[in-house]
C-alpha cells in the first residue's frame, strides 16, 4: 500500500514537471526551422512526395541505417539468447479448419500488401519498417494456424543479410559517386525518374532502399518469430 | 449535392447505427458467445456500410474520386472475409479454454461431441492395449 502510494506520489510529481516543461512548447505555430527547409525543397532534392520517408532514407539515411543495425541486433541476440541443439515447435491443438484455410488463403494477400507499403514508400504513408512487418505477420499467421510450420531457414537468413548489405552497398555507391555516404546518386548525378515525380519510377534511390529494408526487416521479424515459438526438445 | 453523396451519406449512418447495437450487445448479453455473435456480426455489417457509404460519397462529392471508392472496396472486402475468422477462433478458443455457457443455454452438443470422440478414442487405446 505504501508503495503503490509513494509510486503514483512520485508519477504525480514527474508528470507535473514534464507538463511544465512542455507548456513552453509552441504546439501549432509556425516555428519550424529545419522543417520548413524540408518541405520547400523534398521534391526537387529527392523526388518523393512523401516528405517523412524522403527525411529518413535521403536527408538523415545514416539513422535509418542504425535502425536497420539495431533490429539486426535485436534478431542476432534473440537467437543466441534461444540457442538450443534441437528445437521445435509445442503447439499441441490443431487448429480449426476454418482458422487453417484461412490463414492459407490470406497469406499470399498480406504479402502482396506488405510488398506494396514497401515499393510505394517514395507516395504512400509506409516504407520499409511497415512493409516488412507486414510480411512478417503473414508468416506469423502461418505458424499461428498450423501446428507444424517452419519458415525456410537457410534462404530467410540469407536474404536478410544480403538485404542489408545491399543497403550498405547503394550508400558505398554513393561515397564512390558522389562524395559522401548515402548520396542520391540515381536522383542527384543520373537524374533518373526527373519528370514524373509522384509516380512510381522517381523518388531516386528511395524505392529501391526500402525494398532493400522491407526485404531485411521481413525476414527478421519472422526469424524472430521462429525463434520464439520454438522451445528446446531433450533427446 | 447528388444522389451518390446521398446514398454514401444514409449508408454511413446505417453503419454507425450498427455499431452503436453492437456496442451495446457487448453490454447487454449474459455470456461471452452471445457477445461475440452480437457484437462481431453487427459490427462487420457496420464497417461495410460506413466504408461503402465513404467510397460512394466520395464519388458524388466534389473533391473525391474513383481512387476512394476502389480502395474502400478493397478494405471492405479484406474486412468482411477475415472477421468471421478471427471471430471463429475467438469462440473456439473461449470454448477450449473452458469458459461456461449462459445457464439458459439449453443443448451443448460440441461437448457431447467431444465427449464422445475421447470416449472412442479410449476404446481404440484400451484394444491396442489388449492386443
Amino acid at each position: 500500500m505504501l508503495k503503490r502510494a509513494l509510486a503514483i506520489i512520485t508519477l504525480l510529481i514527474i508528470g507535473y514537471w514534464l507538463a511544465q516543461g512542455l507548456a513552453g512548447v509552441p504546439f501549432g505555430e509556425d516555428k519550424m526551422v529545419v522543417g520548413k527547409y524540408y518541405l520547400e525543397h523534398v521534391k526537387e532534392d529527392t523526388g518523393a512526395v512523401n516528405a517523412v520517408t524522403a527525411i529518413v532514407v535521403n536527408y538523415r539515411g545514416f539513422d535509418t541505417l542504425g535502425e536497420v543495425t539495431v533490429l539486426f541486433i535485436a534478431s542476432t541476440g534473440v537467437g543466441a539468447l534461444l540457442w538450443r541443439k534441437k528445437k521445435k515447435r509445442t503447439a499441441k491443438t490443431e487448429g480449426s479448419l476454418v482458422l487453417t484455410t484461412g490463414a492459407e488463403l490470406l497469406f499470399p494477400f498480406v504479402v502482396l500488401f506488405g510488398t506494396y507499403i514497401f515499393i510505394h514508400g517514395h507516395l504512400t504513408p509506409g516504407g520499409g519498417f511497415p512493409g516488412g512487418a507486414t510480411i512478417a505477420t503473414a508468416f506469423l499467421l502461418l505458424y499461428m494456424a498450423f501446428v507444424t510450420y517452419e519458415i525456410p531457414h537457410r534462404a530467410f537468413e540469407k536474404t536478410e543479410g544480403l538485404a542489408g548489405i545491399g543497403y550498405v552497398l547503394v550508400g558505398l555507391i554513393g561515397l564512390a559517386i558522389g562524395g559522401y555516404f548515402l548520396y542520391d546518386w540515381i536522383w542527384q548525378t543520373w537524374g533518373w525518374g526527373h519528370d514524373n515525380i509522384g509516380r512510381l519510377f522517381s523518388g531516386g534511390f528511395i524505392p529501391i532502399i526500402y525494398t532493400l529494408i522491407g526485404i531485411k526487416v521481413g525476414t527478421e521479424l519472422s526469424g524472430i518469430i521462429d525463434n520464439m515459438l520454438k522451445e528446446g526438445v531433450s533427446e | 449535392m447528388n444522389v451518390l453523396a446521398a446514398v454514401g451519406e444514409i449508408l454511413v449512418l446505417i453503419g454507425t447505427f450498427f455499431y452503436f447495437l453492437s456496442a451495446l450487445g457487448l453490454i447487454r448479453m449474459p455470456d461471452v458467445y452471445n457477445r461475440m455473435q452480437t457484437s462481431t456480426k453487427s459490427a462487420t455489417l457496420g464497417s461495410l456500410g460506413v466504408m461503402v457509404g465513404v467510397g460512394l460519397w466520395a464519388l458524388g462529392s466534389d473533391f473525391g474520386s474513383v481512387a476512394w471508392f476502389t480502395k474502400t472496396i478493397v478494405i471492405a472486402v479484406f474486412l468482411l472475409l477475415t472477421n468471421p475468422i478471427s471471430a471463429h477462433a475467438l469462440i473456439r478458443a473461449a470454448y477450449k479454454s473452458g469458459i461456461p455457457l449462459w445457464e439458459g443455454s439449453v443443448v451443448d452438443k460440441y461437448a457431447e461431441h467431444l465427449m464422445s470422440k475421447t470416449e472412442k478414442s479410449e476404446i481404440v487405446e484400451k484394444e491396442g492395449d489388449a492386443e
